[in-house]
């Protein structure tokens, strides 16, 4: 037998890289595909009697017209008659980077407390976490809605206790309740993570700490902050990308203009008959902005990856 | 088991009604809008087909179609057996909860067949599924807007009248419909307007004071109303609010400058927290989410049963502005059809005749909400005391519309008065679509 068929430990060189073919599978089959039809949808034509997208498979046959003007769109200069993109995707960002970061505050410490010093009650916990996300994301935000009624529970207890002179008007467009909306709706997708990163951290290197005379603060700083960067990073990014194509915790929440996400264009486009290369080519810009943002989680893997090895 | 209207969460996302606007743009790629004018010609005559090319036959209120007819797709024969009596299945293909599913099973047991009810998220996912043969139902539920292009297309078989007798209970002015002239492929299915929703709890003013306004939709404009207001997610319901407001009674004009000075006046109601919802009429507002909403009537007559229970109803008012000085108001229908691959294509003709028939159409509405054009209706029968909560073992006997909302009822004068959406090519289509999202992109 050829020794350049086999491996280090005696198997075929095949052996193990058929173990990524169902991965790589699905790769091509749920991601890859998928996102070339988006493309043939968006350089497209329509059809003659019903305006459905009609994809153009070829690339030779694409016309980049529509991709070019949301180009156009999402810089601020849109051609005439064209829909002004850049407030509405400047606001997705705004929103998506406040809901991440409340998610780190109010889930890092729930992490961290799992993680570290839930002992017996780890389990427990971590199943009273998920609980509540068995129910629909969608049932769970009209449960909000009922809440956050002018003479919802939220008013009435806020009220109460003085910390709101008189009700509120939630549900009338207010960015607090959509960005608060995207935190609550995302936050369990952070914690778990987070708290498998934190986990993961080897506590003799935090008794090392204390016994070089570290307190508890410069621990968590020096030691246990820097440990779980990549599980920060993980739960930012799981969050982050669904976030940025969220369209209805702000048509549930809110419905108003003032609050309009980008996934709200996608999903405006795309529903309308005449409207899907456009929705197409919003969903292209957005995937590649996304993609900025996953090829740093992914550099940051490898580099930390590359260190923990040297 | 029967649900409650209460209980269409389907509703949330996108009902047919949502649709039905969102996508009037039907037969949108027309090349031109010559093309398109070119189609409606006033002499376009009843098409036998004998080798025409297929075409797309818009009508108008004011110019009428009758669409062709073609060799190789004709109508079935005449008395021909229902294929009923062999253990067939009837299949509809429908918005989800537009059809009471007891009047189903009502049919099936008359007919001695079983029944399935498949539903759509919207007309684009519904014709593609027919068209590629990918399904084949009996009986399809097709907003007017598409029907030219079913035709032209060939995806619904023509109608053999002989097996609808009960067409004849329908308004003359619909058994004989603009847009599908002699009804030669749909029957008509439900009937609606558009109008104003609101709470007088939350807006002070009763019918009499909008009939009274120069433009009843000003209120819309008060900022005494902000954070009440909502309009419909839906571009063409949404833009002609701002139309009606400009003076401008096109309801599909293709106007761009005239669109776009709609849009404009609709961005000025987001200072005013306005906010653009599906199920705001007939779900929010008895909520008290919305105090002040753009309606259709059929969502009107539905809100008694999204109040709290407890709750008297009656603070719940709705007003058609076509009725007033003001005189613009849009009016429409929905229709039925069978598609060309119906496997048992005389049962469906006994459906869309079933249908037909005064007392299923009128418990049909007990459910579903929203009226049948039927000619024995006498819109006074229709009113009600509140009775209660709903019950569905019984339907909405006890008057299927709230007294205090007489104005939900649609009569068959109302067409003579209310504009309708119209199919409009690509092109104007498109300025529709990217003003409305302007004005939902928010500044």
């Amino acid at each position: 037998m050829p020794s350049g068929e086999l491996g280090v430990v005696g198997q075929r060189r095949w052996y193990w890289p058929v173990f990524a073919a169902p991965g790589l599978l699905w790769l091509v089959l749920l991601f890859l595909l998928p996102f070339y039809a988006i493309a043939a949808v968006a350089m497209g034509g329509l059809d003659p009697i019903f305006g459905q997208p009609e994809p153009a498979w070829l690339p030779t046959a694409w016309d980049p017209e529509t991709l070019g003007n949301i180009l156009k769109s999402f810089t601020g200069n849109p051609a005439a008659g064209m829909v002004p993109l850049q407030p509405v995707f400047i606001r997705t960002i705004e929103y998506v980077f406040t809901a991440t970061a409340l998610c780190m505050v109010m889930g890092y410490p729930v992490a961290y407390y799992i993680a570290r010093h839930a002992g017996k009650r780890r389990v427990l916990l971590l199943v009273l976490l998920i609980a509540p996300f068995w129910m629909s994301y969608l049932m769970r935000m009209l449960a909000w809605v009922n809440l956050l009624l002018e003479d919802g529970y939220v008013n009435k207890l806020f009220t109460f206790l003085n910390i709101l002179p008189a009700p509120r008007n939630w549900l009338a467009g207010d960015s607090v309740t959509v960005v608060l909306g995207l935190a609550y709706g995302y936050i369990p997708f952070f914690i778990l993570p987070m708290y498998a990163a934190l986990d993961r951290i080897d506590k003799s290197q935090l008794e090392a700490s204390r016994d070089l005379g570290a307190s508890p603060a410069k621990t968590f700083l020096r030691v246990t902050l820097p440990l779980s960067k990549q599980g920060i990073l993980a739960g930012t990014v799981i969050i982050m990308l669904p976030m940025f194509g969220d369209y209805y915790t702000p048509d549930l929440l809110s419905g108003s203009p003032n609050t309009s996400m980008i996934g709200n264009m996608i999903n405006r486009f795309i529903h309308t008959r005449a409207g899907g290369p456009t929705g197409a080519s919003i969903t292209l810009m957005l995937s590649m902005f996304v993609a900025v943002l996953m090829l740093y989680y992914l550099f940051s893997v490898a580099r930390a990856a590359r260190e923990a090895r040297q | 088991m029967l649900r409650h209207p209460a209980e269409r969460w389907s509703r949330l996302h996108m009902s047919r009604r949502d649709f039905l606007r969102r996508t009037a743009a039907g037969a949108t790629a027309l090349p031109t809008m010559a093309a398109l004018l070119a189609a409606c010609k006033e002499d376009a005559g009843p098409g036998t087909g004998d080798g025409e090319e297929p075409e797309l036959r818009i009508g108008t209120p004011d110019s009428p179609v009758e669409l062709q007819v073609f060799d190789d797709n004709p109508p079935i024969q005449s008395d021909l057996e229902v294929e009923a009596r062999e253990g067939a299945t009837l299949k509809i293909f429908n918005w989800q909860d537009y059809f009471w599913k007891r009047v189903l099973e009502d049919f099936a047991e008359e007919y001695n067949v079983g029944w399935e009810y498949e539903t759509f998220y919207n007309m684009e996912e519904a014709i593609s599924k027919i068209e590629t043969g990918e399904a084949q139902f009996d009986v399809f539920f097709p907003t007017i807007d598409v029907v030219p292009g079913l035709v032209a297309k060939k995806i619904i078989q023509p109608l053999n009248h002989d097996y609808i007798p009960n067409l004849s209970n329908v308004w003359p002015q619909l058994a004989d419909p603009f847009y599908d002239g002699r009804s030669q492929y749909t029957v008509p299915y439900t009937v609606y307007h558009t109008g104003i929703g609101w709470r007088t709890d939350m807006v002070d003013l009763s019918v009499d004071d909008f009939a009274a306004m120069d433009d009843p939709w000003a209120p819309f404009w008060d900022a005494a109303n902000a954070g009440i207001i909502g309009l419909y997610d839906d571009y063409r319901e949404a833009l002609t609010v701002g139309l009606f407001r400009n003076g401008v009674d096109d309801v599909n004009t293709g106007d761009g400058a005239a669109i776009e000075a709609a849009g404009a006046l609709l961005q000025e109601l987001t200072a005013l927290d306005v906010r653009y919802t599906i199920d705001g009429a007939y779900a929010k507002m008895p909520e008290g989410v919305f105090g002040l909403h753009e309606a259709w009537s059929g969502d009107m007559v539905a809100t008694p049963y999204y109040i709290k229970t407890g709750t008297d109803p009656h603070f719940l008012q709705y007003f058609w502005p076509a009725r007033s000085a003001f005189g613009l108001g849009t009016v429409g229908n929905d229709c039925l059809a069978i598609p060309k691959n119906a496997q048992n294509p005389v049962l469906a003709h006994a459906f869309l005749n079933y249908y037909c028939d005064f007392k299923v159409a009128m418990k049909n509405f007990s459910w579903v909400g929203y009226q049948p054009a039927q000619t024995q209706l006498n819109p006074d029968d229709l009113l009600g005391p509140w009775k209660g909560p709903f019950d569905a073992s019984k339907g909405w006997i006890d008057g299927y519309v709230l007294e205090s909302m007489p104005e939900t009822i649609v009569t068959e004068a109302d067409f003579d008065i209310g504009k309708r959406h119209l199919a409009l090519p690509a092109e104007t289509d498109l300025l529709w679509q990217n003003a409305f999202a302007t004005v939902t992109a928010g500044g």
